[in-house]
C-alpha cells in the first residue's frame, strides 16, 4: 500500500494534498483523544526505562529505534504539533513534529504496525506509568483512518466488515464443519445423542469462536463441544455474530471493535442467553470481555468469560471430572499478553492446568511479566514483518528453552501460532498446545462410557 | 546586593511561584477537557488496593523491570529526587526559617542530600549523552531541565556553607535560578511530578477495573463476574 507524505515540519507551510491530510489529523486527534492518552502523551520523561522491559529493544540492543519511547514519540511529536498549546507556542523546543521525526506516514506505519505488538510490557514497566501500547494502538487508529495500513490487516478487517467473520466463512461451511465435528464427537464419545445447536434460544451459555476453528482447526471447538456435552451445559453457537476475533483492536479502528464485539451482544440479547464464553482467543477475550463494551457503548448485562474460566467454574462445581495423569508430560505456561496484562487472568489458567496435567512449570518471567510471543498486535497477518518478528523472538525462544518443558500450553490461537513459528525458527524441542487441548485429553467420561478415544 | 536579594528571595520567587500555579491550573485545565475513558464493562477487581500500589510504584522498585535489574539506576532516581525536594525547600528555609540553618546538623545533611543529587544528576547526563537508545529520545529539554536542576543542586550546596560568609552572590544566583526553573517547570518535562500521581491514578483504575495484579482465589474467581 502506497503510503502519503505529511509535511509536519514546525513552521513548515504544507502543500494542499498533505495539508488536507494535515486537516485530518488535527480532526481526528480531537475526536478520539481520551484524557488518559493526553496524560500519557506528556509525562514521559525519557529516562528509557522501558527499554529494558520491550522484547524488541532487547532483542536489537543496538537499535534505538526499538525504544518503547521512542515509537511513541513519534505520534507524542505530532501530538506535541497538533494539540499541545505550550508546544505550539514553543514550536520545535519542546519535542514538537520535525519533518524529519514524522514527515513519512510509511515509517510511521512500520513503527506502530512492525515494530510493536502492542504487548503492553512497556507500559507496566514504567515508572510513570505512560501507556505507550495504548498511544501505540491510537497512532494505528490514525494510520488505519488514512489509509496508511498493511495490506493483511486490512483485508482481515476488510473481511469482517463485509462478511462477520475475519475469514469470509460461508454459512455453508459454517454449518459443514459444525456437522463434521458433531460427527467426529458423537463416535469419539460413543453417544448419539451430542449435538451443536446454532442460535437456540434461552440457553445458560452463547459461545463464540475464532474463525480458524471453523476453518482451519476445527479440535478446538470439538474440545469445547466435548466439555459442554460431559457438564451437561446448555449452549448455543449464533448463527451471526459467531466470530470473536476483532481486527478493530489491532488496527486500532474502534468503530470495527464496536461492530464486531456488538454482532456478539447482538446476537446473546437476541437468543436471550445468561453468558457470553468465548473459546481461547487473546484479543479476542480483551475485545468480548472488555474494550467491546465500551466501543459499543453497550452496558454489560450479562457475565462475560473466558471458556478456561467455564473450565474452572465447571470443576469447582464438580460438574466435570478429570484425571492429571493422562497428561504426564512437562508442561509450561505462555501467558496471553491480551489476557494477563489486558485481561487479569493470570491464576486461573494455572489453577487449571494444575488439575489436568502432572507436570506443570512456570516459566519466567511469568503472569502480567510474561514476553509477548511476538506475534501479538496482528503480527501474524503482517508477513512483511516477519523477519523482524522471529528476529526478536530470540527473548522469547529463550525464555522456553530455560523451561526444558517438552509443551508450552497457551489460551490464545495468536500465541499458538506465534509461539509455533518462534519454535521452527530457533529449533526448539517443544510442542505448542492450548488449555482446551489438555483439559479435552484430561476429561473423565462418565462411568459405563468408554467412547472410542483410542481409534 | 541584600536589596536584590530581599527582592529575588521574596517578591520575585513568590511571583515566580505564582506564575508556575497558574500556569499549572491552565494545564490542568488543558488536559481535563479531554474526554475520559468510560467503562461498560462489569468491574473485576477491588480498585483501591491497585490504585494505591499504583500510585505508590515509585516506592515500589520491585515492580519495575529497569529498577530490578539495575538498582543504581533506582538509587540515582531517589537520590536525585530527595534533592529537589531538599534544594526547593531550601529556597523557602533561607528567607522564612533562616534559624533553622543555624542547626549543624540540618546544614549538613542538606549539603550531603544535594551534592548526592548533584553526582546523582551528572550520572544521569553522563548516561543520557552516551546510551545511544536514550541520545535518540533525548529533547532539548531533557537536557536543559537536568543541566538546570545540576545547577540548582551545586548552587544550593553552596549557598548554605555561604549563608553567612561574604559570596553573596552565590545565594542570589540560587535563588536567580530557582525563579528561573520555576517559571520554566510548566513547560518543560520536570511537570511530570505533577502528572504523576494522575497518570498512576488512571492505569491503577484500569488495572483495577480488569482485576490485573491481584490473587484470585479461584473459589472467588469464578463469582467474579456474577452480578
Ligand atoms: S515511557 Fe516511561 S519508561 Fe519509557 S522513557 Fe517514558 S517515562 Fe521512561
Ligand atoms: S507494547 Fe510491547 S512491543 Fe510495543 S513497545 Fe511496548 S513493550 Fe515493545
Amino acid at each position: 500500500m502506497k503510503g502519503r507524505i505529511v509535511s509536519l515540519a514546525a513552521g513548515s507551510q504544507p502543500d494542499s494534498r498533505s495539508a488536507t491530510q494535515y486537516r485530518m489529523l488535527s480532526r481526528l486527534f480531537r475526536e478520539r483523544l481520551t484524557r488518559e492518552m493526553a496524560f500519557s502523551m506528556v509525562s514521559c520523561v525519557h529516562c528509557g526505562a522501558c527499554a529494558q522491559a520491550c522484547h524488541y529493544a532487547l532483542a536489537r540492543a543496538h537499535d534505538p529505534c526499538m525504544t518503547p519511547a521512542y515509537k511513541a514519540d513519534q505520534i507524542r511529536r505530532m501530538f506535541n504539533r497538533n494539540m499541545n498549546w505550550i508546544c505550539r507556542i514553543l514550536s520545535g523546543r519542546l519535542n514538537a513534529g520535525t519533518s524529519a521525526a514524522d514527515a513519512d506516514m510509511e515509517r510511521l506505519r512500520d513503527i506502530v504496525f512492525g515494530a510493536c505488538t502492542g504487548c503492553r510490557r512497556c507500559t507496566f514497566n514504567c515508572p510513570i506509568g505512560v501507556d505507550n501500547a495504548a498511544l501505540i494502538r491510537f497512532t494505528r487508529g490514525i494510520l488505519t483512518e488514512m489509509g496508511v495500513v498493511p495490506e493483511g490487516l486490512s483485508n482481515a478487517s476488510r473481511n469482517q466488515w463485509l462478511s462477520g467473520n475475519q475469514m469470509s466463512v460461508t454459512e455453508e461451511e459454517f454449518f459443514d464443519s459444525l456437522d463434521w465435528i458433531k460427527a467426529e464427537l458423537q463416535y469419539e464419545l460413543g453417544v448419539g445423542d451430542l449435538d451443536i445447536l446454532v442460535d437456540k434460544k434461552d440457553c445458560d451459555i452463547i459461545y463464540a469462536v475464532n474463525p480458524r476453528e471453523i476453518k482451519y482447526d476445527p479440535h478446538s471447538l470439538m474440545n469445547a463441544a466435548k466439555l459442554f456435552y460431559l457438564a451437561g451445559e446448555s449452549w448455543t453457537l449464533p448463527r451471526y455474530g459467531w466470530d470473536q476475533t476483532n481486527f478493530g483492536l489491532f488496527s486500532g479502528d474502534d468503530r470495527l471493535g464496536a461492530f464486531m464485539a456488538g454482532n456478539l451482544y447482538r446476537a446473546a440479547e437476541r437468543l436471550r442467553a445468561r453468558r457470553i464464553v468465548v473459546s481461547e482467543c487473546g484479543h479476542g477475550y480483551r475485545s468480548v470481555r472488555w474494550e467491546g463494551y465500551s466501543w459499543a457503548n453497550n452496558q454489560q448485562t450479562i457475565p462475560t468469560e473466558s471458556v478456561v474460566e467455564t473450565v474452572m467454574r465447571y470443576l469447582i462445581e464438580g460438574r466435570i471430572k478429570v484425571d492429571r495423569l493422562r497428561n504426564t508430560g512437562s508442561v509450561t505456561f505462555h501467558d496471553s499478553c491480551n489476557v494477563a496484562r489486558y485481561g487479569g487472568l493470570v491464576e486461573e489458567p494455572r489453577w487449571v492446568l494444575k488439575q489436568v496435567c502432572s507436570d506443570f512449570r512456570e516459566m519466567y518471567p511469568n503472569g502480567v511479566n510474561n514476553f509477548c510471543c511476538t506475534g501479538g498486535g496482528g503480527l501474524l497477518t503482517m508477513p512483511e514483518y516477519r523477519p523482524l518478528r522471529l528476529e526478536v523472538a530470540r527473548i522469547k525462544a529463550d525464555q522456553l528453552k530455560v523451561t526444558e518443558a517438552d509443551t508450552v500450553c497457551t489460551m490464545c490461537h495468536n500465541c499458538r501460532d506465534g509461539l509455533g513459528d518462534l519454535i521452527d525458527h530457533y529449533q526448539l524441542n517443544m510442542k505448542v498446545v492450548q488449555v482446551m487441548d489438555l483439559v479435552a485429553e484430561a476429561l473423565v467420561l462418565p462411568p459405563g462410557n468408554e467412547g472410542n478415544i483410542n481409534e | 546586593m541584600s536589596e536584590y536579594l530581599r527582592l529575588l528571595e521574596h517578591d520575585i520567587h513568590i511571583a515566580a511561584l505564582s506564575f508556575m500555579g497558574l500556569a499549572y491550573a491552565i494545564r490542568a485545565f488543558w488536559l481535563f477537557s479531554f474526554r475520559p475513558v468510560t467503562e461498560k464493562s462489569l468491574p473485576a477487581g477491588h480498585p483501591s488496593r491497585t490504585v494505591a500500589s499504583s500510585l505508590f510504584t515509585v516506592a515500589r522498585p520491585w515492580t519495575i523491570e529497569k529498577h530490578r535489574r539495575t538498582p543504581v539506576f533506582y538509587a540515582q532516581f531517589v537520590v536525585f529526587h530527595i534533592g529537589a525536594a531538599a534544594a526547593i525547600s531550601l529556597t523557602f528555609i533561607i528567607p522564612h526559617w533562616p534559624e533553622l540553618l543555624a542547626i549543624e546538623a540540618v546544614v549538613r545533611l542538606m549539603q550531603v542530600t544535594l551534592i548526592a543529587a548533584f553526582v546523582a544528576g551528572m550520572a544521569r547526563l553522563y548516561r543520557r549523552l552516551s546510551d545511544p537508545s536514550l541520545r535518540l529520545i533525548s529533547t532539548w529539554d531533557d537536557y536543559f531541565a537536568l543541566v538546570m536542576m545540576n545547577l540548582f543542586y551545586v548552587l544550593g550546596a553552596w549557598t548554605i556553607s555561604n549563608r553567612c560568609g561574604a559570596c553573596g552572590w552565590i545565594v542570589l544566583t540560587f535563588f536567580l535560578v530557582a525563579a528561573l526553573i520555576h517559571l520554566y517547570v510548566p513547560f518543560s518535562k520536570i511537570v511530570h511530578y505533577l502528572y504523576y500521581p494522575f497518570v498512576r491514578y488512571y492505569l491503577g483504575k484500569a488495572m483495577a477495573h480488569r482485576g490485573i495484579g491481584r490473587y484470585v482465589h479461584p473459589e472467588e474467581s469464578s463469582w467474579r463476574n456474577k452480578l
